[in-house]
């Protein structure tokens, strides 16, 4: 593990920000710190940085450990999320004010930071002053002047917080090529799953000042292991009569489940395959998302989300329809099971 | 109809007001020290102790601005930079000499320095006189104008936030260069506008000045005191003569408070 | 100083440099400069027996001028109160030729020296004065009474009224006023119901100010005050009075009164004022 966090804990005024933290992250990726708004994921990422002191517990950068170091000489870059920008320097200024304070060669600093202005694409924007930039423009010199002493860890907290939603996706892809090109480990915070999941090469989430689950997106999409990450990820709805639903029984010590609409597929009447498995229900609402329908369909009072292909039939308010429902995550107190649909499989051994 | 009828009367009340309390009293000063002719103005405030008055009076001011300035900065810096327990305790600590009266401002540095005062022995051992002499006369001053520098910092540096100065700090940059390169640059209009408000009332302190001066002339006496000297020898056209120096000083301080604020304004929009 | 400074321990880890050294700056000058001095009051005060304390503090010519100052302070605020609402209503919502002018003129009594001041006012309000000589006619004395007084402190107070109000009054939407006219109320009543009660905290921190200020007040309120002890005299020339017998015990005495006085005053300023920046944040 090049970043590491060993038990960490933070609290201000009574209030965990930091609840017994630990994870790692491996030399050279890019991790995502994700949670809701106060679930302490920035209290972390300014622990790493030296802007906050833990209470207890260790912080290791490659190995050593780094308490009592102080912030400027941990090597690390830092994106604030306003930016922070010198407001009365040029865009070359900034850039360059952490090697100018480093008393690095004149030639050098002129050289170091061309080449980073040519990698964020702002040449010939050198003498603008921040107040000149757009919103991209000034998160791009943030980044640059992050980068400028090559540090061995970049910090980003909510880089993309600020900027318009148009941009903000050229931007994400952006800067996930350019980090990858760099080659730097880094940590973002972001409170936005999309921009985690597309960003990150690993997600940590984070939910009152604990960590809920550290993994790759794909493996937290498929596999989530407190009912918190469970919930948070995707867009899922929380049923409490799990058991009222086709092909699936109540379990005890689980309550509740979710459910999300990518687990669920309605059909007109005529073309059910499961008979078994599925159940009848009223289409209550249908709205345009752009790429596809997404519907709302009452089960017997439970209401459930699915979505459909624009490319099939588009089915009308209050038409019965067939629904199946493929899986459920169980919610325990702490735990999170998997529940396929029993039924399926009685009714013939198809493979979707 | 009504609306505008209403407007020209406000507009006048107020002019009134304006023009009894404020610009009549200006107008007096200026037509007081000329009613003898040039002549007596001219020989009044070339006056011998006229000048070294002035003199004293500028000495005064530098000095107590070098002082203000100095802790206005430091004081500023560190209420607004840096979150620490009691900062609101501070902040109200620094106004103190705002509510207290220029007469207890004076007071307080007899009983520190006067023949009855505590550090009296030490200043004598040290053959100084602080008290009914130079020394007291700008420790005075300094006490009465304390807070003006650091009070107009404080709110335009808690606009600027501190995180400039953190990004700064984060890449090692320490202390003087971070308040060079960073702060300085956003509050120079407001530290400019502090120092004009600081001299204007150092330049014209009487109370406290009164209380430890002496009134010794042409060695403790400055402007304000040379003036209340001259009034109250009946020497009306003289007074006003020297007083009308200290109008020409207070309207120039008025125009560059003006223009500052002007840019302070620009700034922030 | 290391004692002062455990008391203002930094609360939160903090990158910026140099919190030690500017506290340790900030504290030593302040308690060189304001705070050992002001101590001093009660370390002089220490040899004096409370009974002689008291004596001085309520004796009747001492009493006579609090009333004085105090009497005169309150009035001339209040005057200020008034007279700073209209022009800092005046200054916000006309535009008219030599507005800037008249704005900037506000802040005349802050630039200009006390003894200036006192010395024009007193002339212009004197029997022979061009303003003192009109009322002279009806009978009515200014100079060397307690409406002189008055007028010294209106002068002096009236720049802390306008400059407390007038913020708030800019902050005011007029879009408030504009649909409280649309609902069909009258100016006057717009005025009292709807705006009076937004710039009530700021008036009165503009009162508390003026108040302060005008209690303490010398130089411009020596010269028209004439100085007679029961009729005109005020505290601080009391004090002067002491000083100049070396009376330092009866001086120092009713210094501690106006401290005291001037603390309370300060600690509702702190309040009052705290309560403006709500309303001008709109919470």
């Amino acid at each position: 593990m090049y970043v590491e966090l060993r038990n960490l804990n933070k609290q201000f005024n009574g209030f965990k920000a930091a609840d017994n933290v630990s994870f790692g992250i491996e030399r050279g990726h890019l991790a995502g710190l994700l949670g809701p708004s106060g679930s302490g994921k920035t209290t972390i990422l300014r622990m790493l940085a030296g802007l906050e002191t833990p209470d207890s517990g260790d912080i290791l950068i490659d190995g050593k450990r780094v308490n009592d170091i102080p912030a400027a000489r941990r090597g690390i870059g830092f994106v604030f999320q306003d930016y922070a920008l010198f407001r009365y320097m040029t865009v070359f200024g900034n850039i360059a004010f952490g090697l100018t304070v480093q008393k690095k060669e004149k030639r050098f600093i002129q050289a170091r930071v061309t080449e980073l202005i040519k990698l964020i694409g702002l040449e010939g924007l050198e003498r603008r002053r921040p107040h000149q930039l757009s919103g991209g423009q000034k998160q791009r010199v943030a980044f640059a002047r992050a980068l400028a002493p090559n540090p061995q860890l970049l910090l980003l907290d909510e880089p993309f917080a600020a900027i318009d939603a148009k941009v903000r996706k050229d931007l994400r892809s952006w800067l996930r090529e350019t980090i990858n090109k760099v080659g730097v480990t880094s940590i973002f915070v972001t409170h936005d799953q999309d921009e985690a999941v597309e960003v990150a090469d690993e997600i940590v989430i984070t939910n009152s000042g604990r960590i809920e689950q550290v993994g790759t997106p794909t493996d937290i999409y498929k596999n989530p292991q407190t009912p918190f990450a469970a919930g948070f990820i995707g867009e899922s709805i929380v049923v409490s009569d799990y058991g009222r639903l086709h092909g699936f029984q109540a379990t005890d010590g689980f309550d509740q489940a979710v459910l999300r609409p990518e687990f669920v597929r309605a059909v007109k009447l005529e073309k059910e395959v499961f008979p078994h498995a599925s159940q009848h229900g009223t289409v209550q609402e249908v709205y345009f998302r752009g790429n596809a329908l997404e519907l709302r369909i009452n089960l017997g009072g439970q209401v459930v989300t699915s979505h459909q292909s624009l490319e099939e039939e588009a089915f009308k308010v209050g038409e019965e329809v067939s629904v199946l429902i493929y899986r459920l995550y169980l919610l325990g107190r702490d735990s999170v099971r998997l529940m396929e649909n029993a039924s399926i499989k009685s009714d013939g051994s198809f493979f979707i | 109809m009504r609306t505008k009828v209403t407007k020209v009367i406000l507009i006048i009340l107020g002019g009134l007001f304006i023009a009894s309390m404020l610009i009549m009293p200006l107008t007096t000063v200026l037509v007081y020290a000329l009613r003898q002719g040039l002549t007596v103005f001219t020989s009044a405030i070339t006056d011998d102790y006229a000048i070294k008055a002035l003199q004293l009076t500028l000495l005064t001011c530098c000095i107590t601005l070098l002082i203000n300035t100095f802790f206005g900065v430091f004081a500023a810096w560190t209420i607004t930079k840096f979150r620490f327990r009691g900062r609101q305790v501070l902040t109200t600590l620094i106004d103190i000499p705002f509510s207290i009266s220029p007469v207890i401002a004076g007071l307080v540095f007899i009983l520190v320095f006067g023949r009855i005062g505590w550090a009296y022995p030490l200043v004598e051992s040290l053959d100084i006189n602080v008290v009914f002499a130079v020394p007291g006369i700008i420790l005075a001053t300094t006490f009465v104008t304390f807070p003006f520098v650091s009070r107009e910092l404080i709110p335009v540096m808690q606009a600027q936030g501190r995180e400039e100065e953190e990004a700064a700090a984060l890449m090692g940059a320490r202390g003087l260069r971070i308040f060079r390169k960073v702060t300085f640059p956003h509050i120079k209009w407001g530290l400019l506008y502090g120092v004009i408000l600081c001299s204007a009332r150092a330049l014209g302190e009487f109370g406290a000045v009164s209380v430890v001066s002496g009134h010794l002339r042409g060695k403790t006496n400055t402007l304000p005191l040379h003036v209340e000297i001259l009034f109250n020898e009946f020497k009306v056209t003289a007074a006003f003569a020297v007083a009308s120096v200290l109008v020409v000083i207070a309207v120039i301080v008025l125009i560059l408070r003006n223009i500052v604020e002007y840019r302070l304004k620009r700034e922030k929009g | 100083m290391p004692g002062l400074m455990r008391i203002f321990k930094r609360r939160k880890n903090n990158v910026i440099p140099g919190f030690g050294l500017s506290m340790g700056i900030t504290l030593t000058m302040l308690s060189l400069v304001v705070l050992i001095p002001l101590a001093s009051v009660l370390l002089i005060l220490s040899d004096y027996t409370f009974a002689q304390f008291w004596q001085v503090i309520t004796d009747p010519k001492t009493i006579s001028t609090y009333r004085v100052s105090l009497g005169c302070a309150a009035i001339a605020a209040l005057i200020n109160v008034v007279f700073g609402v209209l022009l800092a209503w005046v200054l916000t919502r006309y535009k008219f030729p030599g507005r800037r002018i008249l704005d900037s003129l506000i802040e005349l009594p802050f630039a200009l020296p006390t003894a200036v001041a006192g010395i024009a006012l007193t002339t212009l309000y004197s029997d022979k004065g061009w303003i003192g000589s009109l009322f002279e006619k009806i009978g009515v004395k200014i100079s060397y009474t307690t409406v002189g007084i008055t007028i010294a402190l209106i002068f002096i107070g009236i720049p802390f009224v306008v400059r407390s109000i007038q913020p708030v009054l800019e902050s005011l939407d007029a879009g408030y006023e504009e649909a409280a006219s649309i609902l069909g109320a009258s100016k006057a009543r717009i005025f009292f119901r709807v705006v009076f009660p937004e710039i009530l905290p700021a008036a009165m921190t503009g009162f508390a100010l003026a108040l302060a200020r005008g209690i303490g007040e010398y130089g411009s309120v020596v010269f028209i005050a004439g100085n007679i002890p029961y009729e005109t005299q005020i505290t601080p020339l009391i004090i002067m009075n002491f000083l100049e017998q070396f009376n330092y015990p009866a001086a120092t005495s009713i210094a501690l009164v106006m401290i005291v006085f001037s603390f309370v005053v300060l600690f509702g300023i702190n309040i009052l004022q705290s309560k403006v920046n709500k309303v001008a944040r709109g919470s």
